[in-house]
């Protein structure tokens, strides 16, 4: 049980240690390096760039180097924006991204779970028609056009909803929705067809041939097995949205990392994005490792190793 | 002895999208105190769905459309969900084909058991505890301290039908329903299990209505059987009289199609040609007649009534009418039932 | 005299009383099914018809994805037109541009300007040597009449839009160089789909291959290949989709499909291996590996053929994925470079002018919508056509 946890969380030591090389090289294969502009700077300044970030050590030096940083979680300097570094950009990103991702998160979980289970016990009711039309078009309009739609909408007619920023808690509402919208729609269609396919279950007749009432029936025999899926879908979302969302921060000029990624790629700011690219991807690993600790608690049969559906 | 079930032109019919599906075609039998009934027959004759009929656990798009349920004298049909609910697990209970799928894989066994009899016992957890003990140990699984503990994964499949068998019988009920129990399960386990229901009709004093395809499962254990076909009752008869002298050519049939007397002489094995009837769009008359040796005229038009044979025997069968011509083996009735 | 009603029947009257059921094969009957499903056929329509819009609609149109018309920038669809005598009508644009409008809603002109009052916010164009004037003071006063602004031409005042009319010049509209959003949103079509597709399939040759050697090798090799996928599944492939993107320094289609198409097959590759382990266990497989059929015989003629009905689920709910990430892609500003477009390089380019011209966001942002709901109602809809569970009814 306890060698689980351990090898769960070795794995993904490994996964990051891999996403981190294969990054590193990635970046270095990029023709010309990161001091290349449309203007062509003198080989002379670019010799001393070059000299001043180590960039004329042989590559495995600076592998190391760079392996060393991410150990210590030091991602180094940012190449465009002087005096910054990698960690300060992420020390002011995040707290904007965690506070958009929770209340989204929460809005899911609070909203979507309900809705799928509302829509599944009320098949083929308008109930459940209204919440499937209203979660396939959350399925398929883009978070960014649910956004600006927002903005256009709020923008034009009511003037004290603040569009931009995280000024205020009625702020969080525009880039709540557009972050949550996809994800909540998703959750409440995949807890529907899983608490559909449940109530199918054979447990589930013999729970009644038990006499049990209808409010245990479906509230602890169906729900927990019907959440088994849901939490699999969960688990990497809320990693996904805490991350946040490159688009939605831009939108709401939210200073949260995904819109410091976004810029960093326009700006090609190499160091910036691969030490961004690093650290989303270890959050995200340990974001879903975290959950699927979690999840052994919820699915017995996961100590032994076997995940279901696989 | 007194009825403690009376199930009176039962029809249950599933209207599915595609069109009716009438699963029980209006049939009628008791069950006395003490008794242990075989339902047999070929799948789709609606054994099942009789008995899902009586537990009033019809699921969607399904509907009893007419008849009586009487319990102890109280129709069931009548009452709803919650009420029936006082009934199920506690009154009567049932146990189902695959022990596989049939428990809930998410909650230990000790838990599911506990919940039984906490619903209809008014017992605090502690007592309940010790009950699920009991029964655990009632129904021969080992270790039961242990095994309270343990995930349904972790059970065997017979293992596991016995755990459903403590849960059924947790409060003592005064009927228990198991559907094709065995079916599921190895050869050797069967036999255990067909042993432990045997062994605690006497404990509990329950009444057993058991549903199968298995004649030789009936043989061992019961002590009147009905034989169902599309939907309807061919034969119902006490154990000796359906084996000694069978009055309906399916019950027949079903009989020359089971090995048996594997010791004695050789007997060959006479399947019966022909496959069960469409039950969207059943035989008019009766369902079996397309698959009948002996079918007549009549038998296309109109089902037969239940001709009673003997005081323990009848069967649904024109041959038993006087008109009808001499078969050997049948028994003429001069009138119907 | 014996009844004739129990006389034995013959058996050839028995025989036809039973149920002869027509026997479909799968596909057959999966097309039954699906055909049934009214919102997978509403789906399926949708595809078709986004299809044909992206490969068809541009020949009946006059411009190109290129064309553009600085005179004619940002117009609306729909246009208050206000009369200046003489069937002849104008349009003030957003920018105060002053465009002659025929009665039907064609684009004749700009005229030109010839003098700017911002103070007393009165405007003066020339039309045919003689000025129009308009004033759009009223704009910034209260007004119960409800005038926005008046046109005066030739000593007549219109105070109301004639009428609205919808612009027969550009259908949809026109973007900020005066492009027809119309067009634009047809090569859009063309471009998101072309990616669509493409990606799509790419994703489904290497999910194919790797999943079907991973299930029907299994053991070691079968390990080290899901590890792979398991550690390719732990990294969040947005990210990688944009690297990508920053490393090939490319901005051109093929950029967008290599990149999708070498992203996302992981799915896909678990989805066949989880088929495939199922499928070899099958007796027709068994015997084909009795005889000696090659491995990749084996493959291609057993195990994919019978794995085919998920493989196309999934491809269909694949596509509009793939669509949505290159919108999103072109949305943060890697995508397809100008002056082609895909529908999120034309939501991105509408971003700025959205106050005003939000019509320039609606249409192609109504065109994803459209082509992810139109697949997900398919998707959904083969789903439990292609179930077997599903399929005696």
């Amino acid at each position: 049980m306890f060698g689980y946890y351990l090898k769960r969380i070795f794995s993904a030591i490994v996964t990051l240690f891999i996403i981190a090389t294969l990054t590193f090289f990635m970046m270095r294969a990029i023709p010309g390096g990161p001091f290349t502009r449309e203007k062509a700077l003198p080989d002379q300044i670019i010799a001393q760039l070059n000299a001043k970030y180590n960039l004329d050590d042989p590559v495995i030096v600076q592998y190391l180097n760079y392996m060393k940083g991410i150990a210590t979680f030091n991602f180094g300097p940012s190449f465009r924006e002087l005096g910054l570094t990698v960690n300060d950009l992420i020390r002011q990103g995040l707290p904007g991204s965690m506070k958009v991702g929770i209340v989204a998160v929460l809005m899911i979980l609070v909203f979507g779970i309900p809705m799928g289970i509302i829509s599944a016990l009320k098949q083929n009711k308008p109930i459940d028609y209204t919440v499937m039309v209203l979660a396939t078009i959350g399925v398929t309009v883009p978070s960014f056009v649910v956004a600006t739609l927002y903005i256009y909408l709020i923008s034009s007619r009511v003037s004290w909803i603040p569009i931009t920023g995280l000024s205020n808690p009625i702020a969080f509402i525009g880039p709540a929705i557009a972050l949550s919208g996809y994800s909540l729609s998703y959750v409440a269609r995949l807890t529907r067809s899983s608490m559909l396919e449940v109530l199918r279950q054979d447990y589930i007749r013999t729970a009644r041939a038990n006499g049990l009432s209808e409010t245990r029936v479906i509230g602890k025999h169906a729900l927990k097995n019907a959440l088994i899926p849901v939490v699999t879908y969960v688990g990497p979302m809320i990693a996904a949205i805490l991350t946040g969302s490159f688009v939605v921060e831009r939108i709401f000029a939210i200073n949260g990392i995904g819109r410091y990624f976004v810029e960093s790629v326009s700006n090609r700011d190499y160091t910036v994005i691969i030490g961004m690219t690093v650290f989303y991807a270890g959050l995200y690993i340990f974001m879903v490792l975290l959950v699927d600790i979690a999840y052994s608690f919820i699915d017995p049969r996961i100590k032994l190793g076997k995940r279901t559906g696989d | 002895m007194a009825k403690i079930l009376e199930v009176k032109n039962l029809r249950t019919t599933f209207f599915t999208h595609l069109g009716e599906v009438q699963a029980v075609r209006g049939i009628s039998f008791d069950l006395e105190e003490g008794d242990i009934l075989g339902i047999v027959g070929e799948s789709g004759s609606g054994k099942s769905v009789t008995s899902l009929s009586i537990m009033g656990l019809v699921d969607e798009p399904g509907r009893i459309v007419e008849g009586e349920v009487l319990f102890e004298g109280l129709d069931l049909t009548k009452l709803d969900q919650k009420e029936m609910s006082n009934y199920r697990g506690n009154e009567i209970s049932m146990i189902f084909q695959d022990p596989m799928t049939s428990i809930n894989p998410a909650f230990t066994v000790g838990n599911q058991l506990r919940e039984v009899i906490m619903t209809h016992t008014g017992m605090n957890k502690e007592q309940a505890h010790q009950r699920a003990l009991e029964l655990l140990t009632m129904v021969g699984i080992p270790e039961p301290e242990t095994r309270i503990k343990n995930h349904p994964y972790q059970f065997s499949g017979g293992m596991r039908q016995r755990a459903l068998i403590s849960m059924a019988i947790a409060c003592n009920p005064k009927l228990l329903i198991a559907d094709e129990p065995t079916t599921a399960l190895d050869v050797t386990i069967q036999a255990q299990i067909l042993e432990l229901m045997r062994d605690l009709k006497t404990k509990i004093n329950t009444s057993i209505i058991l549903i199968t395809h298995d004649l030789g499962v009936i043989s061992e254990i019961c002590n009147k059987v009905i034989v169902m076909y599309g939907g309807m009752i061919m034969e119902k008869a006490d154990i000796i009289s359906l084996f000694d002298n069978p009055q309906h050519p399916y019950t027949r049939g079903l009989m020359l199609s089971v090995p048996r007397n594997v010791t004695g002489k050789k007997a060959r094995l006479i399947p019966i040609e022909g496959s069960p009837p469409d039950l969207m769009a059943p035989p008019s008359g009766c369902p079996f007649s397309p698959r009948c040796q002996h079918a007549m005229e009549i038998c296309l038009k109109k089902a037969a009534p239940l001709f009673k044979i003997s005081d323990t025997q009848e069967a649904s069968c024109w041959l038993h009418h006087p008109d009808a011509p001499e078969v050997k083996g049948f028994v003429k009735v001069a009138g119907e039932k | 005299m014996r009844n004739p009603e129990f006389e034995y029947v013959d058996s050839s009257r028995k025989e036809s009383k039973e149920q002869i059921r027509k026997s479909l094969t799968y596909w057959k009957d999966a097309w039954r099914r699906l055909k049934k499903n009214r919102l997978a056929m509403v789906g399926m329509f949708g595809v078709i018809l986004i299809i044909l819009f992206g490969v068809v609609g541009p020949w009946f149109m006059p411009y190109s994805y290129s064309d553009q018309n600085n005179n004619f920038a940002n117009i609306p669809p729909r246009l208050e037109i206000y009369s200046i005598g003489n069937n002849e009508y104008v349009y003030l644009s957003k920018q105060y541009n002053l465009i002659l409008v025929s009665s039907k809603g064609e684009l004749i002109t700009k005229l030109t300007r010839t003098n700017m009052d911002v103070l007393n916010k009165i405007y003066v164009y020339t039309y045919d040597g003689e000025d129009i004037v308009v004033d759009y003071s009223y704009r910034a006063r209260d007004n119960d009449d409800g005038i926005d602004i008046t046109v005066s031409y030739k000593g007549l005042t219109s105070e109301y839009p004639a009428k609205t009319v919808s612009n027969k010049t550009y259908r949809l509209g026109s973007d900020n160089l005066g492009r027809d959003l119309l067009t634009r949103v047809m090569y859009g079509a063309r471009i998101s789909l072309t990616v669509a597709f493409v990606a799509t399939i790419v994703n489904l040759v290497i999910g194919v291959t790797y999943g079907a050697i991973s299930g029907l090798e299994g053991g070691l090799v079968d390990d080290i290949m899901m590890r792979i996928v398991d550690v390719i599944n732990s990294i969040p492939l947005v990210l990688y989709v944009i690297l990508l993107m920053v490393i090939i320094n490319n901005r051109g289609l093929w950029t967008i499909i290599i990149t999708l198409g070498t992203v996302y097959w992981v799915g896909m590759a678990r989805l066949v291996r989880g088929q495939v382990l199922g499928l070899k266990e099958q007796e027709y497989v068994l015997a084909a590996r009795t005889i000696g059929v090659p491995k990749a015989k084996i493959i291609t003629r057993h195990l994919i053929p019978n794995a085919m009905g998920p493989i196309i689920v999934s491809m269909t709910m694949m596509i509009p994925s793939a669509v949505f990430t290159e919108s999103f892609l072109s949305f943060i500003g890697l995508g397809i470079s100008a002056p082609q477009a895909s529908w999120g390089t034309l939501a991105n380019d509408a971003l700025p002018g959205l106050s005003t011209y939000p019509y320039q966001l609606f249409i192609p942002a109504f065109a994803i919508a459209l082509t992810m709901l139109s697949f997900n109602f398919l998707g959904d809809g083969l789903r439990s056509a292609l179930d077997p569970r599903l399929r005696k009814g």
